[in-house]
This record gives C-alpha cells, structure tokens and sequence, in this order.
C-alpha cells in the first residue's frame, strides 16, 4: 500500500519503550504512524501533518492526556481519538467522552482489538468528513442560485470562517 | 506508643491506597511494555516464517527491553513489598538512607515527578527509631509538593544530616520560593505533630527542612 492510501496515526505516549514497540506493529498492520513523547509536541506535530487518528496516554508528565485530547479537537474537528490508560475509572473515561475521545481503552488491551477500534476510528472521521462535504455542497448550490459572482466568493469565505 | 497504634487513621488508610494505586499504575505500563513487545516479536517470527527478511537487531532489542521491564517489574515489587511491611509495627527502627531513598523512588512514579538528587549519609546513614508509615507519608507530601513546585522538568535535591545526636535533619531544596510558602498545609503539620517532627521552611532559599527526633521514644 502506498504511503498515500495508509491511515495516517499520531501516538502519544511517555513510555517510549511502549511507544516504539506499539508503533513498530503499527507500521508493520500497514499504518503510517509518527510517536511523540508529550502532549506540546503533539500539538506541534498535528499542525504541521494530517492525521486520521490519534492514540493519546491518559496520564502523562506536563500536559496530560485530557489537554491534549482537547487541544487537538479544538484545533482538528475530525481527528478522531483514542484514549489509553494505565488505571481506567468513571471519571476520566466521562472526562474523555465529554471532551470527545471516539475510544477509552485501558492497558494492556489486545493488540487486534486496538486495531480494529482504530479502523473503526477511521471510518468514523471519514463518515463525519462525507457528511460535512455533503452539507457544503449543498450550501454552495445554494449559494450559486441566485448571487451575484462577488455573491457566491463572500459566501464561500464566510463558510470558511464558520468552520474555523 | 500505644496511642500511635490506636490513632492509625482513615488518613494513614487514603496514604497507603494512594501508594499501592501509583504502584499497580506502574506495574501496568511495566507489562504493558512486555505485552506490546512480546506481541512485536511474535509478528517479527511470523514474518521471518513467511520467509521475508527481518531486522535481527529489532529483535535484540526487544529482547533486551523485555529483560530490563522485567527487572524494572521486580524493583518495584520489592520497593512495594518494603512500603507494605512498613505498617507491620507502629514504632520501630527505621534506616533513614532507605526510607528516604523508597519514598523518592515511590514518588517518582507520579506523572509530574522531576528529577530528585539524593544525597545519602554515609556510610550506612542514621537509624533512628519512629513511626516508619506516618514518616514515610510525610516525606511522599513534601516530594509532592517539591514536584509540584519545580514541574516536571524541575531538579531537587535531598539530602540528610545528624543534628545534637538527638535530631535528624532532612533537606529539601532547589524549590521555588514562592511555592515553599505555601508549604506545609494543615494536614501535613497534623502528621508531623503526631511523630513529634518539625518542619521549617526557609521560603527565600527555597528551602524546606524535616527535623525528626531521633528516638520517638524519648
């Protein structure tokens, strides 16, 4: 499979030990995968590529994983997220649906189950990418009828703010 | 000390569910990391079976990193193992150069832990005779607290001295100011009272000193 064609994942993990291993059998299912040690340079990471999912620790040294989680929904409306932890309880996994985790997953999980909910994750991003390119299109069409050229230009940039 | 032994209370109770929480946290990312790579060789094997090429020093070091999580997993059941048996007597001798070195090595499983300089008495340290859980507890609080103050990034050094022959005299420093005089809150002092310890801190020099007598039994 092409780089190209590959569902494009960001790991963030303090445990470099566990992010290099989970990684390297990521890359070897046929993911395109880049790790990061801390949530800062996650964010950092996550602007200067596109991701498809995010597999974020929960407990984390500096920022923790329910910042970064909120970091990243706020500035990547359709990355999906998976949360892991070492220790799951109620309040964090209620934390992490609120802020928006697609996924709470404790450690140790099965290897393809984690897989399985990442492709599911991306399914997802895709369902919520096709939706939202169905809704502009049609606001477009709208737009087309019956404005003038300057019309049609004002409005796309206006949808274009609104997402922002 | 039979007052001690009765007064053992829902706070010495929340100080060792707190410990054995942050040590099972750490067991987890310790087999975590020896599942995940176990996991790794497995799928190298089955490649090597499909008879494509594999990087053998992949699997060296997935190896050597199962080997050094599992020496990691049985430090930490012994530093577990020690905290347990601390409760085993109310009042007893207790080697500062350990107690102080478990506790650091305990508190350093928390996320936002930074780095701790220990410096030992030598050449065995100073055994001193109190209350091991409610000292230990108050040596996790004060590491809390200096962790807390510098972030993760931040270095602290401890370290511990013989005072009058009747007082040992553990250091904190390298913390901030402004931080040690918010230090220590009520319940703190509650816990050094009860084994008769004295904290001071010294906000400009960030600066926080644990005098603990040397017998509690005096």
């Amino acid at each position: 499979m092409s780089d190209q064609n590959k569902i494009k994942l960001l790991l963030v993990d303090d445990e470099i030990k566990f992010l290099q291993s989970i990684a390297k059998r990521l890359e070897l299912k046929g993911f395109d995968v880049i790790t990061t040690s801390n949530g800062k340079d996650a964010i950092e990471v996550a602007e200067k590529n596109l991701f498809d999912v995010a597999l974020v620790d929960f407990q984390m040294s500096g920022m923790d994983g329910s910042q970064v989680l909120k970091a990243l929904k706020e500035r990547h409306k359709y990355l999906e997220i998976i949360m892991l932890t070492g220790h799951a309880t109620i309040d964090s996994a209620v934390e992490c649906t609120k802020l928006g985790a697609f996924k709470y997953l404790e450690k140790p999980y099965n290897f393809e189950d984690l897989v399985g909910v990442i492709k599911e994750a991306y399914q997802e991003r895709l369902t919520k990418k096709f939706e939202h390119n169905m809704e502009r299109s049609k606001q477009i069409q709208k737009l087309s009828l019956g404005s003038s050229p300057l019309g049609i230009l004002r409005g796309l940039a206006k949808m274009d703010d609104d997402e922002k | 000390m039979s007052s001690l032994k009765e007064s053992l209370s829902n706070e010495d109770l929340i100080f060792f569910g707190k410990i054995n929480a942050s040590i099972s946290h750490e067991l987890k990312n310790v087999l975590a990391i020896i599942s995940e790579t176990a996991g790794l060789l497995n799928d190298l094997t089955e490649i090597a079976a499909r008879g494509d090429e594999v990087d053998l020093q992949m699997i060296n070091t997935c190896s050597k990193d199962i080997v050094e999580e599992i020496q990691r997993g049985f430090s930490t059941i012994k530093q577990m193992n020690t905290f347990s048996h601390s409760v085993d007597d109310p009042v007893t001798e207790v080697n500062l150069n350990k107690l102080l070195e478990l506790m650091i090595n305990l508190a350093a499983f928390l996320s936002y832990a930074g780095k701790v300089h220990f410096d030992p008495l030598q050449p065995t340290g100073l055994t001193i005779i109190t209350c091991p859980s409610r000292l230990q507890n108050l040596i996790y609080q004060t590491l809390v607290f200096a962790f807390e103050s510098v972030g993760p990034k931040g270095e602290i050094k401890v370290s511990l001295h013989p005072q009058d022959n009747s007082m040992a005299r553990i250091t904190f420093s390298g913390l901030g100011s402004k931080a040690v005089r918010e230090f220590p809150v009520d319940q703190t002092i509650q816990i050094a009272r009860s084994i008769s310890t004295e904290i001071v801190v010294a906000g400009d020099a960030g600066v926080i000193e644990i005098m603990v007598p040397q017998s509690l039994e005096h």
